[in-house]
């Protein structure tokens, strides 16, 4: 007993909050295995939240605040919400029938998981790709350098290096929006 | 033109003259007007009425003035009171009830038994501390319960006792004087008769 | 009065010790020998644990006086006495409460979502419990000190919303889904604002972290105006927007249409009782009081004195002052408003709180940017003042009505 408990505190604890990681990592791998599986449509959309906010949590414990809480204030609290606002607000027959494009095509069951499983590996290799030859991926893996990249860092990285994409994006997103308005309005009228 | 938003700051200031105003208030005489009730008790006025009793005159067994009728049972609106007659000894049915019950929980205190009961015998009481722990046993008000004397009738509703008293009264003059009268009159007619005995004995004799 | 402000960081000090000392004094007497990391270790667990278990006895006690001082005040306003009956003065109200709370059966519908029904308080409870912990409750008095905390706190409101739907929806009611749906129009609509407000104070300030916020706040203009930042006009119209917003986040009268009990049962709390109801309760005066926290923080100087010779009485003590005015406050209107109508709120959150919250960021940039001396001062005003009076006068003032209606009846 007394040798056991001396052999458990001589453990090297101090090493563990570098495994902390771990659990977040695994929740989150777990949460969108079940949200692609789970049957019921609201679960699969609560599971992605829990994968969103454990992706949170990872950017977190890997000392990246403010791009943790980002993630969660935008994905938790908007795109969840348009998520679980459009599934309740799509009549439950339409879904069914809508959520596999390629019904019309007869494929097999196989044949599909095969064609999503392409489509999903092609999607994670142009990630991998787009991480590991970018020019910023070097200084991204620095960790002294990432770690003292507060929020001022990346305002200042925003508004004088990437100036114009931000724009862009800003044009494209006032676009989208005009174009919702003017869809909801015809929608209106029709 | 009024500034936006200054409704709500008067408004506010209701409120506030208000919160102020009731610990200024100390004699209760605008706020704080609510009736602290185990300690302070309502007086209540006299028309308040909550369920039906049976008056009796003297005497709970003898005095009793219903006469199971029926008629209040058959017009209560919930159906909440229940009649059984009572018999004699040799299974005759008597003018008195043997079962008189009223389901107070069913009861909605309209009043109508009162209105059609010929003889002034179900009166509304006033009672309101009538919470039970058993709704079933509690709640169902029987003959014993009910019997209430007309002593207690004239105490809380007195106006409408004296009403009922004199009514009783009266009818009991003029059952009385009915009574004379018919007794007058059949005196008279005994008198005739024996007058007319008396005349026509003695023809045959004479 | 340098003890009673060291109070509390004096306190989990000795606690710290305390534990030091017995856990050294347990090793040495079972002869087990400590490696060198382990005691900051343990010593680092315990003081968060100290704190947490600080703050959550803070603030339940806050919210057992609230619940009770809440319905006194609310009474008073009213011309009633309220609770009165358990205890001195009803003082015992909240353990009635909760032992009602306690006491009742779990009812869970045949027809829910038992799972999500059963996840839903705790989502709702754990935010709310998270979001004390990056307010500066006094000088070097802050639970967790993090660069990016305003950005924490609004992170975690978010997950409010998900609780709320989850609760709405695993409900299997009408009214819950109903109340859920206005709960997150309600909370999306106005966290808009609420953010902005609360951007327009840490651009001035000049970072995102409470303290340097509450920092930037200190010291006395011509002597003895604090310099807080509603004592600015940018600020002002800022800290109202940001307390309306709290207000609504908080699901308070007048925005407590979620629950309006006259429409909708009690909205996504519908089909909740006993031990879950409460600590729905529970979650939203705690949020209450976080987003008050925050209110204080962002415009009303945190833990600083507002004057000078006040200074003697301990950071914290003004802290939880500033604290129970807002309280105070929250109780107030919720005693002078009536509800809004849905299209009323909606209206409102778009069409004055957003074109009022640019307004004063317009104007916190101009203040800033002239010198924050009297030009500032009157240009700022100018900035907000004209939206205001033009929103009012052409958006939000029914003309023509109250002269034109006729009474047939009622005269
Ligand atoms: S008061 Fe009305 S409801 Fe009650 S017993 Fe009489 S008739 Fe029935
Ligand atoms: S209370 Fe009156 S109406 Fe009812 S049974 Fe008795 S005598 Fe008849």
């Amino acid at each position: 007993m007394h040798d056991l408990f001396q052999r458990l505190i001589s453990l090297p604890w101090d090493q563990a909050p570098q495994w902390f990681f771990l659990f977040p990592a695994l929740l989150m791998l777990l949460a969108a295995a079940a949200a692609v599986m789970l049957r019921n449509l609201i679960h699969c959309a609560l599971c992605l939240t829990l994968s969103f906010i454990a992706l949170g949590v990872l950017f977190i414990a890997l000392g990246a605040e403010f791009v943790g809480f980002v993630q969660l204030l935008v994905y938790v609290g908007a795109v969840t919400m348009l998520i679980l606002f459009a599934i309740l607000l799509t009549p439950a027959s339409e879904v069914a029938a809508s959520n596999n494009p390629f019904r019309s095509f007869q494929l097999s069951k196989a044949l599909n998981a095969v064609a999503g499983g392409a489509v999903a590996m092609l999607v994670l290799a142009g990630l991998l790709a787009a991480i590991f030859f970018s020019p910023h991926a070097q200084a991204a893996v620095n960790p002294a350098k990432a770690a003292t990249a507060p929020a001022a860092a990346i305002g200042e990285n925003l508004l004088n290096h990437t100036l114009l994409p931000l724009q862009g994006t800003a044009i494209l997103l006032t676009a989208a929006l005009i174009g919702a308005a003017l869809l909801a309005k015809e929608d209106k009228r029709s | 033109m009024n500034l936006p938003g200054s409704g709500i700051l008067k408004g506010m200031a209701v409120t506030a003259v208000n919160f102020i105003g009731s610990f200024l208030d100390r004699a209760h005489a605008k706020r704080l007007i609510t009736e602290q009730y185990p300690e302070e008790r309502p007086t209540l006025v006299e028309t308040s009425r909550s369920f039906p009793f049976l008056v009796f005159d003297g005497d709970p067994e003898k005095g009793i003035r219903c006469t199971a009728c029926k008629i209040c049972e058959k017009e209560c609106p919930p159906q909440c009171i229940f009649i059984v007659k009572d018999k004699d000894a040799n299974g005759k049915p008597i003018l008195r009830p043997q079962i008189f019950d009223i389901d107070i929980s069913v009861c909605m205190g309209c009043q109508i038994c009162v209105e059609v009961c010929p003889f002034e015998s179900i009166r509304m009481d006033n009672i309101y501390e009538v919470s039970a722990y058993d709704r079933f046993e509690t709640l169902v008000l029987h003959k014993e319960q009910l019997l209430k004397s007309n002593v207690y009738y004239r105490q809380i509703h007195p106006t409408e006792a004296a009403q009922t008293d004199a009514r009783i009264e009266a009818a009991r003059v003029k059952k009385a004087a009915a009574a004379k009268a018919a007794a007058e009159k059949a005196a008279a007619a005994k008198a005739a008769a024996a007058a007319k005995a008396a005349e026509t004995q003695p023809e045959p004799t004479a | 009065m340098h003890f009673l402000e060291n109070l509390p960081l004096a306190t989990k000090k000795f606690i710290l010790d305390l534990v030091k000392g017995a856990c050294g004094w347990l090793c040495t007497k079972l002869g087990i020998a400590l490696p060198p990391w382990a005691m900051p270790l343990l010593l680092t667990l315990v003081s968060i644990l100290v704190v947490i278990v600080a703050i959550i006895a803070v603030y339940m006690v806050m919210f057992a006086l609230m619940s009770v001082a809440e319905r006194k005040i609310l009474a008073r306003m009213q011309n009633r006495y309220g609770p009165n009956r358990a205890g001195w003065f009803g003082i015992l109200q909240p353990v009635a409460d909760g032992i009602k709370m306690l006491t009742k059966e779990d009812l869970v519908p045949r027809g829910a979502d038992k799972i999500v029904h059963f996840l839903a308080p705790i989502a709702m409870v754990a935010p709310a419990l998270m979001l004390p912990a990056i307010i500066p409750y006094g000088t070097g008095m802050v639970p967790v000190e993090l660069s990016a905390g305003i950005l924490y706190f609004f992170a975690l409101g978010a997950g409010t919303e998900l609780a709320v739907f989850m609760a709405g929806w695993s409900s299997n009611n009408k009214y819950s889904v109903m109340g859920a749906m206005r709960a997150i129009a309600q909370m999306i609509s106005y966290e808009l604002p609420l953010v902005m407000s609360a951007v327009i104070a840490a651009l001035v300030a000049g970072t995102l972290s409470p303290t340097g916020i509450v920092e930037a706040q200190g010291g006395y203009s011509l002597g003895f105006i604090p310099n807080w930042f509603v004592f600015t006009p940018w600020g002002f119209v800022a800290c109202l927007l940001f307390y309306i917003g709290a207000l609504a986040e908080s699901n308070r009268c007048p925005f407590d249409l979620p629950e309006g009990e006259s429409e909708l049962v009690a909205g996504h709390l519908t089909e909740y009782s006993g031990f879950k109801y409460a600590i729905f309760f529970m979650a939203e005066y705690v949020g209450m009081f976080a987003i008050n926290g925050l209110l204080v923080t962002l415009f009303l100087g945190g833990y600083k004195a507002p004057c000078p010779f006040l200074e003697w009485i301990p950071s914290w003590c003004w802290f939880f002052a500033k604290l129970a005015l807002l309280a105070f406050s929250m109780v107030w209107v919720r005693a002078t408003l009536p509800r809004f109508r849905i299209d009323q709120m909606m209206q409102f959150a778009w069409k004055f709180m957003l074109p009022m919250s640019f307004a004063a960021l317009i104007a916190a940039a101009v203040w800033y940017y002239a010198g924050r001396g009297p030009l500032a001062w009157g240009l700022s005003a100018l900035i907000v003042g004209i939206p205001y009076l033009a929103l009012g006068h052409f958006c939000f003032t029914r003309h023509h009505t109250a002269d034109n209606r006729r009474y047939l009846y009622s005269e």
